[in-house]
């Protein structure tokens, strides 16, 4: 059970999964409408593709992707589409529940093309709370060299279960996807790393994985500490590395996993079915039936638990996510998203409001449980002053939120409230005195956008010239040399530069989720705008040689 | 993506599970008892009237204080520091000691050393040594002189409230502490001709050795419920014993015993209810380590070269002067660096 291998600090909040991990996972009931926000992943928003009146089935893509930090978004049910807005678009159930799937594919044979494709077009994103989209996770080949796939079923949160109640019931199904992932990323080894307070889950693997192939699946329990399912706790857990502050976990070869996530690809590559639905732990003593449901997508938080027994006047606070690091809602009508991993009911008695906040005394016991060992009261200093180049000195970068800092504190202060203020203050900063350089880059995609559009309007000119020419006479033809090598060698380095743009989006869009990201969107497309102006040039160019190479040919024969 | 997080609500939920500051406050008062039980069996009631006047004051000056600085009195009071640092100073004092001295040192404490940089968190000071520092440098007659032990005086208490000293007091070697005696036996005598010649009054060393063992009880409640880490008092005794065990080796006729340093004065129990002043320590665990082992090595020091017989005082403000430059060079590694970044200035 112990490991050698540890991370220091760390708490031992009450559990509280007795609550939600009795019941067996089952379906929500299908909802009458559903509200689906364009974001639910990290990066930009989705663009709308669907218009008031259309009639979608389950699975039928409504918005696309922008930019590379992006997602799809899917129908969770069978309707008309009520309402598109720029931040959500509403769709009326007609009760049918028809699907619309992907060809099923057979990922051991498949091309890993075909595979990234399917992990974009079905808008998986990680469902462990982060929101990264998946297909860029997944494309670390082209960067990294990655040994290890984690699956990360630590679940390590209070209340919530969804991790322990998916692997119960889809420890097989689990692993397969874990399997394709491996086999994208190149990994040889999979590990499991769980908290040994799911004994049911635990059992299920060691079946499922006795069955696992190509790829034998190694599990490791660990004794439960919150926060063991940190990404960079877990790997310190259970491999002993140490991913270097500010990088990823790929830079020590590593990926990490959720189980949901890696049972949607599954569902994804092999049902051909999008992300849909996800699994929601309902707990709270303020509901009668809690437990673990398969949700749509764009379900009302409200309607949701009302038909688990919500109690109006016990409920105090919904919480979405868990009580350590989640978020209480402000409003019950809100739908559930990628994101919802948990919603918990709480009564006042359950989860009081924080007692009133009072003077730090140093006393250090934040120090001793921070799982990063950084200094929670120096940062608290620092941050009631504002010293945001003192914060950054004492790594407040390197803080994951985990909140045992707060959950420790006999002050009551809420530190890790101040430490996200300061850090999107500190964001906020980054890009004011970056402004110049934003303008500059727009200005440049503006450039590249004409450069590309004349290239193109170059393109179709010359090639109506040609087919005139072709019909009469060849004698006038190209007297002009054409640089084919230069093109080729142009084009070649717009292609390296759109994939070095690619290639920094990636990490710091994982490095740090919230940063914005519009700037290197930016220079991504404007290095992609700059690639198919070299790729009209040089087909222009590859066409006109054609187109005189056989007169030329002609004439000296 | 955060856009389902609901700010400017409590965002961490969960955090009602740890005693509040103000039951740490009342840990620490309680674990005091056994040590002021055992002073005042020995020393007489003037132990606990020193406490008592403390007391009041205390709490009369943080009230006034906290009145004048417009801060809520109710609430702050609540949280017991302020009668933490009137039982520490008054344990401090000779027994029975005159009201206004007792009110200089408080005023000193409360007013000065803690209410004028801030209040609670705020005191870069330990109060209850700022207050006997400054007695013990203005009023070193009467700081000096301890009622010999199984002296329930009641004309000492009279004494005590006109503010004068009581005349069986002024008798000066009758009232010396073990460490005063041992330091003012002059350069030629040596130590083992000192303890023949039976210095003390009947007792004083064995009183002394009861107090210092029921400071450490105390202390070890303390670390049993986890209101103070052991870094501090371990570092601390650790290098009281080390230095004072070389200086034993080194000339053991000359030097005092490591025991002996350990068992008189206040040692134990500023090692464990002074220096774990969590405001004016330091706050790294490797900081705490530095602060204790400095004060212990200073201790020593001042007791063996320095003018005063005890030492804790000075020594723990001489490190809390320390403090911020121990935190500037005690920042631990944060996982995922190569090296930490001790020390260093933006």
């Amino acid at each position: 059970m112990s490991n050698a291998f540890d991370f220091p600090g760390g708490i031992h909040p009450p559990e509280r999964k007795q609550r939600s991990n009795q019941a067996t996972l089952i379906d929500a009931p299908l909802p009458g409408r559903v509200t689906l926000p364009l974001q639910q992943h990290s990066g930009q928003p989705a663009t709308p593709c669907v218009a008031p009146g259309d009639t979608v089935k389950v699975g039928s893509v409504i918005a696309q992707r922008e930019g590379m930090i992006s997602s799809h978004l899917h129908a969770s049910i069978s309707g008309t589409v009520r309402e598109v807005s720029t931040t959500q678009i509403i769709i009326d159930s007609d009760g049918q529940d028809e699907w619309n799937r992907l060809p099923s594919i057979d990922w051991q044979r498949a091309a890993p093309n075909a595979l990234f494709e399917r992990l974009n077009e079905s808008g998986i994103v990680g469902l462990g709370g982060a929101g990264f989209p998946t297909h860029i996770k997944a494309r670390v080949v082209e960067r990294h060299t990655i040994h290890t796939l984690v699956i990360n079923a630590a679940e390590c949160e209070p209340y919530i279960t969804a991790d322990d109640l998916t692997l119960r019931h889809y420890a097989s199904d689990v692993l397969e996807g874990a399997q394709i992932i491996a086999k994208l990323c190149g990994a040889q080894h999979i590990v499991i790393g769980i908290e040994d307070n799911k004994p049911e889950a635990i059992e299920a693997l060691r079946q499922a994985i006795q069955k696992s192939q190509p790829i034998t699946v190694e599990l490791k329990v660990i004794s439960t500490r919150y926060p063991s399912g940190g990404e960079r706790q877990l790997i310190k857990r259970l491999l002993d590395l140490n991913v270097p502050s500010g990088g990823l976990p790929a830079d020590v070869g590593v990926l990490c996993h959720n189980p949901g996530t890696l049972l949607a690809i599954l569902h994804a590559v092999r049902d051909g079915q999008p992300l849909v639905s996800r699994v929601v732990t309902l707990t709270g003593e303020a509901i009668s039936q809690p437990g673990n449901r398969w949700v749509r997508l764009g379900t009302s938080i409200k309607e949701l638990l009302e038909q688990v027994g919500l109690d109006h006047t016990a409920l105090h606070q919904v919480i979405q996510g868990g009580p350590m690091m989640g978020a209480p809602l402000l409003t019950l009508d809100t739908p559930v998203t990628k994101l919802t991993n948990c919603l918990i009911a709480a009564t006042i008695v359950e989860l009081p409001p924080a007692p009133v906040e009072s003077p730090c005394i140093r006393c250090g016991e934040c120090e001793s449980v921070c799982p990063v060992s950084l200094l929670p009261q120096q940062l608290h200093w620092y941050a009631r002053a504002n010293d945001d180049a003192k914060m950054e000195r004492y790594h407040l970068f390197d803080c994951i939120e985990c909140g045992a800092c707060s959950y420790v504190c006999p002050s009551h202060i809420p530190l890790v409230v101040d430490y996200r203020e300061a850090k999107s203050r500190i964001r906020l900063q980054r890009i004011e005195t970056a402004k110049a350089e934003y303008a500059k880059h727009r200005f440049e995609f503006r450039q590249a956008r004409l450069a590309r559009e004349e290239a193109e309007k170059q393109a179709r000119k010359e090639a109506r010239k040609s087919q005139q020419r072709r019909t009469p006479t060849s004698a006038v033809a190209s007297s002009e040399k054409v640089d084919l090598r230069g093109l080729r060698i142009a084009h070649a380095a717009a292609k390296a530069s759109v994939k070095k743009a690619e290639k920094t989006l990636a990490r710091v869009a994982q490095e740090d989720p919230k940063q914005p990201l519009d700037d290197l969107e930016m220079q991504l497309a404007t290095a992609q705008e700059n690639l198919k102006a070299a790729e009209s040039q040089l087909a222009q160019a590859k066409e006109q040689q054609a187109a005189s190479a056989p007169s030329q040919s002609e004439e000296s024969s | 993506m955060s856009m389902m997080h609901a700010s400017g609500v409590n965002d961490a939920p969960l955090t009602t599970f740890v005693p509040p500051t103000a039951s740490l406050m009342r840990w620490v008062i309680v674990a005091t008892l056994p040590g002021i039980a055992t002073m005042s069996y020995f020393f007489g009631l003037g132990v606990l009237s020193n406490i008592l006047i403390a007391a009041v004051l205390g709490v009369a000056l943080e009230a006034a204080v906290l009145r004048l600085r417009k801060r809520p009195i109710r609430v702050t009071l609540n949280d017991a520091s302020a009668l933490l640092t009137a039982i520490l100073l008054g344990v401090s004092l000779p027994p029975a000691s005159p009201w206004w001295l007792i009110g200089v040192g408080m005023i000193a404490a409360i007013v000065v050393g803690k209410q004028l940089y801030g209040g609670l968190g705020h005191n870069p000071f330990n109060p209850a040594m700022i207050g006997y520092a400054l007695l013990l440098v203005s009023f070193p007659t009467y700081m000096t002189l301890w009622a010999p032990p199984q002296e329930l005086l009641p004309e000492g208490l009279w004494a005590q409230i006109t503010g004068t000293l009581p005349t069986a007091q002024l008798d000066g070697l009758s009232g010396a502490t073990p460490l005063d005696a041992f330091k003012h036996k002059g350069e030629a005598v040596l130590a083992s001709e000192f303890w023949a010649t039976n210095p003390l009054p009947d007792g004083t060393l064995n009183a002394w050795r009861w107090v210092a063992l029921a400071w450490l009880a105390g202390g070890i409640l303390l670390l049993v419920k986890r209101i103070i880490s052991w870094h501090i008092p371990v570092a601390m005794l650790g290098s009281v014993l080390l230095l004072a065990t070389l200086f034993y080796l080194s000339d053991p006729s000359h030097f005092a015993s490591p025991l002996f340093h350990l068992l008189t004065g206040a040692t134990l129990f500023g090692a464990f209810f002074i220096a774990t002043d969590p405001v004016s320590a330091a706050t790294s665990r490797r900081g705490k380590l530095l602060y204790g082992a400095g004060i212990g090595a200073l201790i020593i020091i001042i007791r063996t070269f320095g003018g005063y017989p005890d030492a804790v005082a000075f020594a723990v403000l001489l490190m809390n002067l320390c403090v911020p430059l121990l935190d500037l060079y005690s920042v631990p590694r944060p996982t995922g660096h190569l090296k930490s970044s001790r020390g260093e200035q933006p």
